[in-house]
């Protein structure tokens, strides 16, 4: 006998789309619990932006983000130096202290040069990220390159100790550099992200800027690697030149 | 106060290089002294800093004669072609008022002028790796030739983030896309062709090691730019 009060059918089963809905965009920062912990000092920074790097973008937003950055730029600027003293382990002498100064100087003044046009970029991204918040970025950059410049540096080290020619040892370095910034880029990508920027092409031009001053940068200030003379050199010369030279 | 300032001062740019066209369209509705005053700073400052950087190759005093000179041309050729942009819009179907025109203009420019500003450092860098200039073209030749199309590249990008940013606001105010093309070609046409000729009668920039260093050279006012073009290319065709 059929039921005359029939229930009413169960709603159709949804089926997913083969392609997602539009995109969502990356989950917002300072959404978890652990990412809106204050970072008290040197130790929290370098654990946060090894572990938690949302963390660190999302208290660079926050009022004390002032004193983040001067902790993370300190940070920088103690890890090139230590990198410096590895890497003028190679040719000793003079190079004990104006390697390390090299480094430090060097770094810090391709971040600063570039820091301008990172903004501007920026703002054409669409990005509604402050001036500090992008100088925080390119701090949080320069020390994760550092600290893990210093992971590399008893593989420098040894390196220095074992073999005699500038050419290897100067293009070992370059290597260490290029896996480190690629992670701190890697870091100041994924800041921009959260910035609103509707495009990363602004960022991705600035990458290439910044890659290219810091390599002149190495040659302006060179000898990194091997003795000179004087401390800084009396011929200009593009960096590709440079290490053809060295090359032959 | 000045710390205040100066935020407010970094929020504007960001505003204007974002390209938000409410508030940019609210700006050019209520104009400020202020804001005037801003708009110019800007262009002085960051022109000022990317022609001090153009200068410095040849000499320090150079770059001082291009931070003056750089601005200048920029605030000259708003200023000379300001009624001429202001009555070719209208006539082109976008029916906004002198100031309108005058200030999306110049809010274009301030644009350029903050973009520039911020690449003044890199062609500051790229010229202090730069060896000296030299009247030997075997020496530097090759140098000056990067070293100018650094800079025409730079002021080229510049030119075009402005001008897409400035038909985006010609766009929201006609209503029309090709309304605010026409006007855009038709500014573009007058602005660089006034422009072109403040720089002839403005140089040098770059400048040159065979010649003294100076504000103006003494032939500033004699002959004109498309003159000189002209001879060049007739000078190309006539063999000797």
């Amino acid at each position: 006998m059929n039921n005359m009060h029939t229930t009413p059918s169960p709603a159709p089963p949804q089926i997913q789309s083969a392609v997602p809905s539009a995109a969502t965009g990356p989950r917002p920062l300072g959404d978890e619990p652990a990412e809106r912990e204050p970072i008290p000092g040197f130790v929290t920074a370098i654990e946060s932006i090894l572990r938690q790097p949302r963390r660190v973008m999302f208290q660079l937003r926050q009022p004390g983000g002032g004193k983040l950055i001067a902790a993370m730029l300190l940070v920088a600027v103690v890890c090139s130096l230590i990198y410096g003293v590895v890497v003028g382990s190679f040719s000793g002498g003079t190079q004990w202290w104006a390697a390390p100064v090299k480094v430090s100087a060097g770094l810090l003044i391709s971040a600063l040069i570039c820091l301008p046009s990172l903004y501007i970029f920026a703002c054409l991204s669409g990005s509604q990220a402050r001036l500090a918040e992008i100088f925080g970025l390119v701090t949080g950059l320069l020390m994760l390159m550092t600290i893990l410049l210093i992971g590399f540096a008893p593989v420098a080290w040894l390196f220095s100790q074992s073999t005699g020619s500038v050419a290897w040892m100067g293009a070992l370095h370059l290597l260490f550099w290029f896996v480190s910034t690629a992670f701190g880029l890697r870091f100041l990508e994924q800041g921009f992200c959260h910035t609103n920027a509707r495009s990363v092409a602004g960022l991705r031009t600035w990458v290439i800027i910044f890659v290219l001053v810091v390599l002149q940068m190495t040659t302006a200030l060179r000898p990194l690697v091997g003795t000179a003379d004087t401390f800084l050199p009396k011929v200009k010369i593009f960096f590709v030149n440079h290490w053809v030279k060295c090359l032959r | 106060m000045q710390a205040q300032s100066a935020e407010l001062g970094r929020r504007e740019i960001s505003v204007l290089l974002r390209g938000e066209p409410e508030t940019i369209n609210a700006w050019i509705e209520h104009w400020t002294a202020r804001r005037l005053l801003w708009c110019v700073s800007v262009i002085f400052a960051g022109a000022g800093l990317y022609g001090a950087a153009m200068g410095w190759w040849r000499a320090p005093v150079q770059a001082l004669f291009v931070a003056i000179k750089f601005p200048l041309i920029i605030l000259l050729t708003t200023l000379g072609n300001a009624l001429l942009n202001a009555m070719l819009a209208p006539l082109l179907g976008l029916n906004i008022s002198f100031r309108q025109s005058f200030l999306a203009i110049l809010m274009s420019f301030t644009m350029a002028a903050a973009i520039l500003g911020s690449f003044s450092p890199l062609a500051a860098f790229v010229v202090w790796n730069a060896p000296p200039m030299s009247p030997d073209v075997r020496l530097s030749g090759g140098t000056y030739s990067f070293i100018q199309l650094m800079h025409v590249g730079v002021i080229a990008f510049a030119g075009v983030v402005a001008n897409v940013r400035l038909v985006q606001l010609l766009r929201r105010l006609s209503g029309s896309a090709s309304v605010a093309r026409r006007v855009l070609l038709a500014w573009l046409a007058g602005n660089l062709f006034l422009g072109s000729q403040l720089s002839w009668i403005l140089r040098p920039f770059i400048g040159s090691p065979a010649l003294p260093v100076e504000f103006l050279r003494p032939t500033a006012f004699q002959g004109n730019f498309y003159e000189t073009v002209f001879r060049s290319v007739l000078r190309l065709f006539t063999v000797e």
